[in-house]
Formats: structure tokens, sequence, C-alpha cells
């Protein structure tokens, strides 16, 4: 049903029946007849314009005069419009900063209804929702074993994953990942962008996984710290992307040894806000590869930027890698702003101005890093029956290793906790052989930010642990064998 | 202006008057500047394939408006933002729509470093002379003299003059085309129109990035009405900011990338995977050497090739099944200083990567020999170049030590450079690690694009080889 201005309006519709209703005119060009349509005059809903004035000087026929009314639906005072004179130059309607405000008239009759139907209905309505495209596994022949540094190892799994889209600055200890990618990319036609910093890089990978693609960086510490604005933003608009942390010594320039010491930052520090990424810890050039793979499966599953937390000597130390038997072609996900007609209606976006909708959206994330904790992964070592437990991750955590295959071989029983996620912290593992534990032993190169992870989780779930002694070093110096087996036997001293 | 949203949903949720009505004061640029772009992207008949970036502003709410894939930036990053949308699809036609503390200020690393990398994008940047969202601070493109908040008296010239983005961009070799243009009257309007068309065509045709700088009115935060405000641009932001095409350097159209590929064997041939495996000469795990984990240093300076010795010794104990790793360590100068390897060799897995207490110890100079030796527990070898170190260390009882040529030796052969091939020899030599032709194999597979240097590397492991004596059974 048509609706009514309200009476206090001018009636600026009037005006436009009227010169609507002036029709065509017929001109002769070049001895042609040709039947030209008037050019349009303008049209104004008056609630719709807000009084700026703009619109006046530019009508040289003065149509358009200041209003004297306020308008009760908008409180500002409409112009109004007296188009006898006007002679549809249509200059007007460039001046007038507002979408639905002078406009020039719709090419049909129509009655004065809703402006939604007014403005006409578009395919753009009744676009078909977007199908998500899921990812492929693409067969990879068996080939020998491959001799290859952790970064490189790294880089060749996010190629496995599908990753064909790599943004990145050069920082050591990480920069060999960055390299091997602009080698291998253009290969592969994908792209390798070097960025202007880290911040540019960050923000490169918010646009291409907002686009829907699977991309990632390769960075270490300092550079990690620059990109946290941009991980809260890819968290806050659910962007996946694979950031490979190959840590260093800090704080400040620090040096371009090995140490941990972004744990914090990576499982409690993501930025601004609520964040949450989960935190792999690979501790060998294969699983440097493998946790990078899992590492894209995870991000495009949560959508959720997740981060890949290794150390320099990681980086860099040269293992034996064995390739999987299938890599992934990625899909395209119904949610991606790729820019074509299927994904028109999207937004990635992280802004909610009304605080209930800003709540809302972060009730949905802590629900969904709820979802996340159930990706707890670790790898246990002669734990069974350890009543000594170390806990290490990364090239620390092979250090332990040794040292516990050592103290096994003299009797103890010592066992170690790897975890494989320091965020969700593999806590479920960890409770099942705890009874027996009577005292852990942290070994990092941090000074216990390792330890806080177990603590906190610990304590969320309610156990009361056992001692807990450390071995912690700092600033590119990592605990040795030799160390971790001294401080396990003086351990065992004290727990016998 | 079917780019405009039929109803802005976004918009408080497109209640009431909301639904056709911007969040912009009455008589703000913005509004103008997004009809154009709108036009433009109505024109081109690219609506559908357009991906606009929303900056941090007054326009930050861009996407309420545009019917188009939208995506919304950090402060300053839409410039990276909108790379990130270009490189995932080349086809889409990428807006990064930015003000002037956004591109002028925060972001100016992200516009510049675009600008000049050139790929095709269009930058809209809008240039209102003051900071709109946050209550009309001092911007970079503050006039000498505005008041702002944070310049209560007037920017002077301790807060540093007036950016002028225009001519600073079209300074640069990457973007094709700029131009600034104003909205303060009907022919200025004109121009900028088609200023903001021609950008997004250029795009269209793969023919580079385009930077349009727009001279707005923000009548909210000069304190003046709308018509005032149009009259200070002219008369005051004009003398700063010339008007004009600033740069006009439209090539073919160049851009092009091929979709990225996902065929396993052209991934396996990249990373130089191969079937065929390598093969395996030795009967069993050198456990003469103690145990099932052997561990080596390689200690040397920048250029004396220990990492490279290092990385051969981990490939030839993979190729005959073991596990091994390499971990390098340099100086602070990271090349040319010091450089120290750490490599393990173990019958199944290498669980403690360092050698703090290696088996076998390469010094390639005095100072690695005088500083690892000591580390060598009894029952290890020492091999040090004898053609530098001239006066060696006493070394730890029940060492093996052998001083070897190794420069000599290798520069007798016509290049210092396989000084690290001639120790490997010698290494061999006096620890048997390997059977001599698992080495050779795996210098000949790492050497199978430089065919050539393979007989000079043959030779000098040979002549590393003879070099230790026989051991005195
Ligand atoms: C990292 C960061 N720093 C500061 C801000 C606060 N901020 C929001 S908008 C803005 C200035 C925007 O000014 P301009 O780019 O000129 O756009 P206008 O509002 O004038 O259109 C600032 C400083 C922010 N959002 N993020
Ligand atoms: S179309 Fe031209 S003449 Fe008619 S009202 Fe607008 S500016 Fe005036
Ligand atoms: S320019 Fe538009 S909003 Fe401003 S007064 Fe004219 S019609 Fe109203
Ligand atoms: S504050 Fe200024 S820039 Fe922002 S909407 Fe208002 S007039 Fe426009």
């Amino acid at each position: 049903m048509a609706k009514r201005l309200g009476p206090d309006v001018p009636d600026s519709f009037a005006a436009y029946r009227a010169t609507r209703r002036a029709g065509t005119l017929t001109l002769e060009v070049f001895g042609m007849p040709t039947a030209l349509r008037e050019r349009p005059k303008p049209f104004l809903l008056p609630e719709f314009c807000k009084g700026c004035g703009r619109c006046i000087d530019t009508c040289a026929k003065h149509c358009i005069e200041p209003g004297d009314e306020i308008d009760p639906r908008t409180g500002l005072i409409p112009v109004t419009l007296n188009l006898e004179a006007c002679n549809g130059c249509g200059l007007c309607f460039d001046a007038c900063p507002e979408p639905y405000g002078l406009r020039p008239q719709p090419e049909s009759e129509f009655e004065l209804q809703d402006p939604e139907k007014l403005f006409g209905a578009r395919a753009a309505a009744v676009r078909p929702r977007p199908v998500p495209i899921p990812p492929q596994a693409v067969p990879l022949p068996p080939v020998a074993p491959l001799v290859l540094k952790g970064n490189y190892a790294s880089a060749i799994g996010a190629l496995l994953a599908g990753c064909r889209h790599v943004f990145g600055y050069p920082i050591t200890p990480s920069t060999e990942g960055a390299e091997l990618m602009a080698k291998l990319l253009p290969k592969l036609d994908g792209v390798f962008l070097q960025a202007v910093s880290e911040v540019a890089t960050v923000n490169m990978m918010y646009g291409c996984g907002g686009a829907g693609l699977p991309c990632m960086t390769f960075t270490s510490s300092p550079g990690f710290s620059l990109m946290l604005e941009g991980i809260s933003y890819m968290v806050g608009a659910e962007v996946p992307g694979v950031f490979v942390n190959v840590m260093r010594g800090g704080p400040g320039l620090g040096n371009i040894g090995p140490e941990q010491a972004d744990v914090k930052l990576a499982c409690r520090g993501l930025g601004h806000g609520n964040t949450h990424a989960i935190v792999l810890a690979p501790s060998t050039p294969q699983e440097m590869l493998d946790l990078t793979r899992l590492a894209f499966e995870l991000s495009f599953r949560y959508r959720n930027p997740v981060v890949i937390a290794a150390d320099g000597y990681l980086g860099q130390m040269t293992g034996k890698v064995v390739l999987p038997d299938t890599m992934v072609q990625p899909g395209l996900p119904d949610w991606a702003v790729f820019g074509d007609v299927a994904h028109r209606g999207n937004l990635i976006n992280s802004i909610f101005l009304d605080e209930k909708d800003l709540e809302a959206h972060n009730v949905h994330l802590n629900e969904k890093y709820r979802r996340m904790e159930a990706e707890q992964r670790a790898d246990l070592f002669a734990c069974g029956d350890a009543s000594t437990l170390v806990v290490a991750f990364g090239t620390p955590a092979r250090m332990a290793k040794g040292a516990v295959e050592e103290l096994r071989r003299e009797g103890m029983r010592v066992g170690l906790f790897r975890p494989l996620t320091l965020w969700p912290f593999p806590i479920a593992a960890l409770k099942s052989f705890l009874p027996n534990v009577k005292r852990i032993l942290v070994v990092e190169a941090s000074n216990g930010q390792l330890e806080d992870e177990l603590r906190l989780a610990l304590s969320k779930a309610g156990v009361a642990p056992p001692p807990i002694e450390s071995v912690r070093h700092f600033g590119g110096v990592l605990p040795q064998l030799a160390e971790i087996a001294t401080a396990v036997r003086a351990h065992s001293e004290v727990a016998a | 202006m079917s780019v405009f949203y039929e109803k802005f949903e976004r918009h408080s949720g497109g209640a009431g008057l909301k639904g056709h009505a911007t969040h912009y004061c009455p008589g703000c640029g913005h509004g103008l500047v997004h009809k154009y772009l709108a036009e433009a992207i109505e024109e081109l008949g690219i609506q559908d394939r357009t991906v606009a970036i929303s900056p941090v502003g007054c326009s930050v709410f861009l996407y309420y408006y545009f019917d188009v894939g939208n995506s919304q930036a950090a402060h300053g990053r839409a410039p990276a933002v909108a790379l990130g949308h270009k490189y995932a699809n080349p086809d889409a036609i990428v807006i990064s729509y930015q003000g002037d503390g956004d591109l002028a200020s925060i972001g100016l690393a992200e516009i510049v470093s675009a600008a000049q990398l050139g790929t095709p994008i269009t930058v809209i940047f809008v240039n209102n002379a003051i900071y709109g969202m946050t209550g009309g601070q001092m911007a970079p493109t503050t006039l000498i003299g505005q008041k702002s908040t944070t310049s209560p008296e007037g920017r002077t010239a301790m807060m540093g003059q007036p950016m002028k983005m225009a001519e600073l961009i079209a300074g640069l070799d990457g973007p094709v085309y700029v131009e600034r243009v104003a909205l303060f009257d009907a022919k200025q309007r004109m121009r900028a129109k088609k200023a903001v068309l021609k950008a997004v065509k250029l795009q269209a045709e793969n023919r580079g990035l385009a930077f349009v700088e727009v001279l707005a009115e923000c009548p909210t935060h000069l304190g003046m009405t709308p018509e005032e405000t149009e009259r200070w641009v002219k008369e005051k932001m004009l003398p700063v900011f010339p008007l004009g095409v600033k740069k006009d350097a439209v090539p073919e159209p160049w851009f092009h990338l091929e979709k990225p590929h996902f065929d396993a064997e052209s991934l396996l041939a990249a990373i130089g995977a191969s079937a065929e495996s390598v093969p395996r000469f030795a009967a069993g795990f050198p456990t003469h050497l103690g145990g099932t984990d052997i561990a080596l240093k390689l200690a040397g300076a920048g250029g004396d090739g220990a990492q490279t010795a290092a990385m051969l010794l981990t490939r030839a104990a993979i190729h005959e099944g073991y596990d091994a790793t390499h971990i390098p360590s340099y100086g602070p100068e990271s090349r040319g200083g010091t450089s120290y390897a750490d490599v393990h060799v173990s019958a199944d897995e290498v669980l403690s990567p360092a050698s703090p207490h290696p088996r076998i110890l390469v010094a390639f100079n005095a100072p690695s020999l005088a500083k690892f030796a000591p580390d060598v527990p009894p029952g290890g070898t020492i091999l040090y170049d004898s053609s530098v170190v001239k006066d060696p260390p006493p070394f730890p009882a029940g060492v093996g030590a052998f001083g070897v040529p190794f420069t000599e030796i290798a520069v007798d052969l016509g290049k210092a450079m396989v000084k690290n091939i001639v120790a490997l020899g010698a290494l061999q030599a006096a620890t048997k690690l390997f059977p001599e032709e698992t080495f050779r194999t795996a210098f000949r597979l790492a050497l199978k694009d430089k065919c050539a240097m393979i007989p000079l590397n043959e030779e000098a492991f040979s002549w590393g080889m003879r070099a230790v004596p026989p051991p005195a059974s």
C-alpha cells in the first residue's frame, strides 16, 4: 500500500510527478528522427536530505532552496525543490553526498511506497548463497626422504597444505622459510611478496586469508611482536593464516640465538582483546613439516590464525624428513571475500559498534576457543610409570629426551611430557598419569613461560601439582642434556 | 545507483531512515566520494568482482553502503589488505579507501610501498585536513595555522609541514596515475568523478596502481557550515595542495598472474624430491665409534665450508638409513665470522642434536681448535688444518689428533674452496665413519647440477684420505 509522507513534509513528490509528465521530445539529428528521453530531473525524499545545502549553489536555475521546516523524522531541515525552471542538467545529483538523497527520477511510474521497493528490487537481493568448496586431497607418489632444515621443512609443509601465498619480512633465524618460498612459489604460480614490514605482512595475510586462501608468514620474535595488532584483527574478523615464529633471544633486539620466550605472547598475548589461537610446538624438522600442514587445516577449521612456536635451533636444524602421501588442493570457503559474484555479499570485519553485538561476538569467539581446546596434542615418552616428569617443548625437548633415555638406562623412572600444542595445553593427557608423578621438572629457554602455561592448566583442571622445579636458560643458550640429567638426578634424590 | 545496497542493513540493522541514509555528517565530503566511486563501479560493470577496503576513520563504515565484497582494515593498513586481496584473486577489483590520518600518518609505510610496488589497485585518498573520527585532532595534512584539538593555537612549523601525498606518490616509479581533485564546486566535482572513474578503470585494465587524492570537507571539525567549508577548501587548502594530474604514465596492460597449480609432479619437482632412493653401502652402524649416536663438530670461520661439509655428512648418514641432524651456528656478524656446525648421526633417532662433547672434531683454524679440543672425550678424534694451525695446543688424553694441511692440498688442487672436502676425506680415513663410497655418492648428488665440479671434489676427498697416516695397529 502506498504510504503518505507526513503532512509537514514539503511535497517534493508532487513536483516530481509534474515533471515526469513532461514526457519525451523528438529531435531531428542529422535528418534522422530520434526519440530522446528528456534528461531526468532531480527527485528527493526529504527524509533522506540532511539539509547540508551543497546542492543549492550548484543549481544555476535556482531550483533548490534552503528549507525552513524541520523534518521531525530526522531533526534536519531538508531543502525544497521547485523544478519549473529545471533543465535537467544533473549537476545537483553530483553535489549531494547522500546515496538516497538527490537522484534522477526513477524511469518508471511508481507508487510512493517502501523506499526499498521504490528503488527497485535487484538481482543482489536474490543472489544465491555461496556454496563452500571443500579442499581436496591430491595423492603424492612415494619419494625418498628429504634432508631439510627446519625452516625449509615448514615451508614445504605449507606447500603441501595448499598454501601458495606467502608474505614476509626477513628476520634471522626464520628467513630461509621466506627464501625458499621466494624460489619455489613462482614455479607453482604462487605468490611470495616481501612486505615493507611485519605490520604490512600481517595485513596482507588479513587480505589474502579474508579472500579465503591459505597464506602464511615466517617470522621471529621482534617481527612477531609487530604482527600482534594484525593478529588481533584476524582473530576478531575470523581470518585464517599461519604464523611460523622461529623464536630468538630477547627482549628487544636480543640476539639470533634460540629462545622460547614468546610463549606468553602466543598463548596469552595475541594483541588486544579476547584472543586465542592454537599454538603448535614442533621439535624436529619432520614435525616442522607435519605441524605446518596441520596448522593450515586447523586454521581453516576454526577460521582463526594458528601460530607455530619454533625456536632458532629448530629453524636452522637439518634433519631427515619423510613426505606424507597426500597434498592438499585448497577449496574456497563460503564466507570468503574473494571478489566474485558468489561472494559479493560477504564482509570481513571486526568492528561491532553496538556493545550487545560485540559482546555476542565475543561469546561466539569464546565458544569457538572452547571447541579449539579439544585440539590438545602431546607426545609422551616413557611417561607411563614415571615418578619424575620432564616437561619441555621444541629443541630443549630433544635435549630432554636424550637425558631421559640416559636416565632410564640408569634405571630411573623418568619420563618426558612434550606438549605439541602449547595452547590449548594438553592437560587431558597429562592428567592421565599425573598421580604417579612425584616431581615435575620444566625445561625451557625462557623465564618460566611454559611453566606458567602448565601451572595455569593444572589449576584450571583443579589438579594440585607435585613440586615443580625448573631448568631455564635465556638469551640463545639452550638447556643441555647433561644439565637436565643432573637436575633430574638431584630431584630424584630429594623425592626418594 | 545499484552499487549502493538497496537497504543499508549493516547501518543499525537498516532500521528506519538508517536503511537509506549514511552515518556521515551533513555536507561531509566522504559521501560525495562514495557516490563517485559507486558510479564508477557501475559504469565499468565490475560490481561483482569489486572488493572495497574500509579504513579506520570516519569512512570505517564504507561497507555499510557498497554492495560489493567488503573487508575492513586496521588503521593505516588498507593498502596492505588490498594487496592481500589482489594477489589472492587478481581478477578482483580492489579499492583501498583511506582518510588522511589513515594514509598519510599511521599508514605511510603501507601506502608508499604499495604505490612503489605498483600492483593494480585503486587508492582513494580523502584529505580533509583533520582527524574526523576521533574528534578533530591534527592530521598530517592540517594546514599551518589551522586549529585542531591537538594544535589548539593552530599548527606551527614546530609540528611539521602538511604532507603533500599526491606529489609524494607521484614521485614514485610504481603508480601509473596520480591526481588531486576537489569537491567544492560543480566543475571540481566533475573532475573528481572523472578521476575516480579513471583510477578504477586503470585497474580493471590491468595497467597499474592509481591514486586519487580528494580534498574533502569536514564541516563538523572545521566548525563551519558546509558551504563555508567548501570555500575554506578552495581558499585555504588549494594553495597548499594544488589540484591537477601529478602523474599520468599509463602503460600497456602488464599485470597478469597465472592461477596457482596443485599437481603433485610439479610440486615434487620444485622441492627436488625424487622416487629414486640413494644406494646404501654400509653394512651396519659405525658402532666402533662408541655407541649408536655419534656427535661431531666442524668449526672454522665463514667461508671455510664447515656448514657444507656438515650438510654432506648429514645427507650421507640419512642416505644410509640413519637419522642425522645438523645445526649451524654463526658468530655475531653471521657471514665471515665464526661458523660452527654440530652434527649427530644416530642409529635410530637423534635425541639431542647439540654436540657439546663431540666424538669427532674438525677444526679449520687455531681458535676453533683451541676452543673445542678440550671438549673431545677420550676415544675421540680431532682433525685440524695444519696449514694454518702451526702450533697445536696439547690434546686431551686418549684423543687421536691428526694435523692435515686441508688448505695446502686444496690450493695445490687449484681451488682453496674444496678444503672442506679434503677435511671430509681425512675424517673418513681417520674414523671410518661410513664406507668411502657413501661420501662420494653424497657429494656427487649434491653436485648433480654442477657436474663439472665432481672430479675436483673426488680428488680433494682422495687426497684428504691419503693425508691421514694409516692407524698404527
Ligand atoms: C592503531 C590505532 N591508533 C589510533 C586509532 C584511533 N583513530 C581512529 S580514526 C583516527 C584518525 C582518522 O582520521 P582520518 O584518517 O583523517 O579519517 P577521517 O576520520 O578524517 O575520515 C584515529 C587516530 C585507531 N583506531 N587505531
Ligand atoms: S538538474 Fe540542474 S537545473 Fe535541475 S535542479 Fe538540478 S542543478 Fe538545477
Ligand atoms: S545536497 Fe543532498 S543532502 Fe545536502 S541539502 Fe541538498 S539534497 Fe539535501
Ligand atoms: S566528522 Fe568530518 S569527516 Fe567525519 S563524518 Fe563528520 S564531516 Fe565527515
